[in-house]
């Protein structure tokens, strides 16, 4: 085995660690991205946004109680609604359990959907789950460029697979269909914290890092023996020649980007329905209609001309078609009270030249 | 509503319809058979499987027994039986329908289209029902009307409103509608929710036998109603919720109120007794002094 001692014992163990945290930071971006997003389209589309309120605070409610449940607190108290979510625990634990149940409550609701839709994604997909340690750096597996080497590799057969999928999904397929709306309904929800009612009641990113950052300031001992934990775990599977450590991290790094996949997708949905609101009259509609029509069309075309890449091609052009009708309708009805003739020119002309 | 409906000294305050998504136990039935119709034909047309639906028979089978075992879940979650037996009614016509016109090998086409169309028209009667209800809520009553076929009409004074219940779903909380019940003193607008459990044993050989049933049933009052009688998915549910209570308290009288009622009517009381006592007494007086009655003439 090679690596120094110090590399081994200290900074190999982090290095997963850090990789997921960076992963997590991506996706707390996103989320934040998207609240900005759904803030913009908020006087307009109250509805959808109260839904996406709903299935924020029902993730966190899910979390928080699946934490009083793990931690054996119980549940006394279980409340749901659009605007607040609420769980109380039968037994008031302190202490280590109290403090396990709110790192359910905040970090949770980050991976909770993105579970879900890896469960789903199972049926789906047919390879990316690997996790076999490349061959590569058997030698230097546990050092910390070994580690971040099979954290990497790992995330990186993953994602490959994944956007694979999403690039190749066939929307004709009920089952890719369907799995599309839950990537969107569940990447809706993805957040730890809701868009408030009113602006003062609003919390964003900072927010989210403050109840975090607080959570380890307010008990820094729990913070370390967790990351004592995941220092012990190490040591065993080097001890036992078994990489589960590199899996384990893998595992929630997978979690990320499934999530930051159904965030981009909702970004897009949200941006149409932004810049379609921008649209006047029946005709805001056209956008919506042209996503529909163009990719039936590109489906019928490419049933005549074989091709492997159909439900790529069909994708994209429903896309940019989509991108290129909202534009053009935008640019239409916006320029209504710009002169055809340029202003400086005008300027320029002596007056009486354009009387006639 | 019309002026000519309206009585006297009435001021129309709104006039609602239920929001679209307030069925929305309705339109999933709907929704189901849309998605059902949509995958089934893929099913049999696209998928992987289709080698294995070839056969008329076990498609028609598959189609069926995952519509009625669809009914028979929903029926027991919502305790409706009328979910199962309308997707019995879709099962039997669709195949009766296919039978009699001998499209048997065309099953494959003809269930998918089919049960799209009847999800389509199931939606179609679902909205006719909805449009039908119009709940019109005036300053001194609120006047529920509905029926597709049978018009019914219910109206409700405020002053006969004892109790309001007000529910609101996830579905109400999103899009803003809500459920308001008026349960008026006689008990309209409640219903109730029963249990009933029973055992039985049976013991014995063939000579003898014993057989034994003991049963209970438990009942608990809840605000119930049909959707013509009750504020049903009105929108905005908290602007009408908030406009019906301050309707009902307008009409009921208040503890101040009642006790200026009562003083006033203890105020009638005396008056009429002094009335009748003044009456009394100036009988009496006559009595006593009859030249009262002839008095003399006055001297010239």
């Amino acid at each position: 085995m090679e690596g120094s001692a110090i590399d081994i014992v200290v900074f190999a163990p982090l290095a997963p660690i850090l990789g997921v945290l960076l992963f997590w930071f991506l996706e707390l971006l996103f989320t934040e991205s998207q609240k900005f997003l759904l803030e913009k389209i908020r006087p307009k589309h109250e509805p959808l946004c109260r839904f996406t309120n709903f299935l924020g605070i029902l993730y966190q409610t899910i979390c928080h109680a699946l934490g009083y449940t793990i931690t054996k607190s119980g549940i006394s108290d279980f409340y749901l609604s659009v605007t607040y979510g609420k769980v109380a625990p039968k037994k008031e634990k302190h202490g280590l359990f109290e403090w396990v149940s709110n790192v359910f409550l905040f970090v949770g609701p980050f991976y909770l959907p993105a579970l879900l839709l890896f469960i789903f994604a199972i049926f789906l997909i047919t390879n990316g789950f690997d996790t076999t340690t490349p061959s590569y750096i058997l030698n230097f597996q546990y050092t910390t460029g070994g580690q971040l080497t099979a954290f990497g590799t790992n995330l990186n057969d993953f994602a490959r697979s994944f956007f694979g999928f999403l690039g190749n999904i066939d929307l004709f397929h009920p089952a890719h269909l369907g799995y599309l709306f839950l990537l969107i309904f569940f990447g809706l929800g993805i957040r730890p914290s809701y868009i408030g009612e009113k602006k003062i009641d609003k919390v964003d990113m900072i927010y989210d890092l403050k109840n975090i950052w607080s959570l380890i300031r307010h008990k820094p001992l729990y913070f370390i023996i967790l990351i004592s934990i995941c220092y012990v775990f190490f040591y065993i599977n080097l001890y036992l020649n078994q990489n589960f450590y590199v899996v384990l991290f893998s595992f929630l790094g997978w979690l990320s980007i499934v999530s930051i996949a159904a965030l981009i997708i909702t970004h897009l949905i949200i941006v149409l329905i932004y810049s379609v609101d921008k649209l006047e009259g029946k005709i805001r509609f056209l956008p919506y209609v042209v996503i529909i029509l163009s990719y039936v069309l590109m489906r019928v075309i490419f049933y005549y001309i074989k091709t492997d890449f159909a439900n790529s091609l069909s994708l994209l052009v429903m896309i940019i078609s989509t991108a290129i009708i909202t534009y053009i309708l935008i640019g239409k009805q916006t320029n209504k009270f710009k002169t055809k003739k340029n202003i400086k020119s005008s300027k320029k002309s002596k007056p009486g030249e354009n009387d006639e | 509503m019309n002026d000519e409906e309206l009585l006297k000294n009435e001021k129309l305050e709104k006039m609602l319809s239920p929001h679209p998504f307030s069925f929305m136990k309705y339109q999933s039935i709907c929704l189901f058979l849309l998605i059902w119709g949509v995958v089934f034909g893929w099913l049999v047309n696209f998928s992987g499987y289709k080698d294995m639906l070839t056969e008329e028979a076990i498609s028609i089978s598959v189609w069926g027994a995952v519509l009625l075992i669809a009914g028979v879940i929903a029926s027991l979650i919502t305790i409706r039986w009328s979910i199962f037996f309308s997707y019995l009614i879709i099962f039997l016509s669709g195949t009766g329908l296919m039978l009699w016109l001998s499209w048997t090998a065309l099953a494959g086409v003809f269930l998918p289209f089919y049960t799209i169309a009847m999800a389509i028209f199931a939606f179609l009667l679902v909205e006719l029902y909805r449009r039908s209800h119009k709940y019109i809520i005036s300053n001194q009553r609120i006047v529920f009307k509905g029926g597709v076929i049978t018009k019914e009409e219910r109206t409700l004074r405020y002053d006969k409103i004892s109790d309001i219940n007000a529910k609101q779903g996830i579905m109400g909380q999103i899009f803003g509608f809500g459920t308001i019940i008026p349960i008026s003193q006689s008990g309209f607008g409640l219903g109730a929710d029963k249990s009933f459990a029973a055992g039985g044993v049976q013991m014995g050989t063939k000579k003898t036998k014993l057989f034994g049933l003991a049963g209970g049933e438990k009942e608990v009052q809840t605000p119930r109603s049909r959707s013509y009688f009750e504020l049903h998915g009105v929108h905005p549910y908290k602007e009408v919720k908030k406009l019906v209570e301050n309707l009902v308290q307008g009409s009921v009288i208040t503890q101040y109120q009642q006790e200026q009622v009562d003083f006033q009517k203890e105020q009638v009381d005396i008056q009429k007794q002094m009335r009748d006592l003044l009456k009394a007494q100036s009988g009496k007086e006559e009595k006593e002094d009859p030249s009262k009655e002839d008095p003399a003439p006055p001297e010239k």
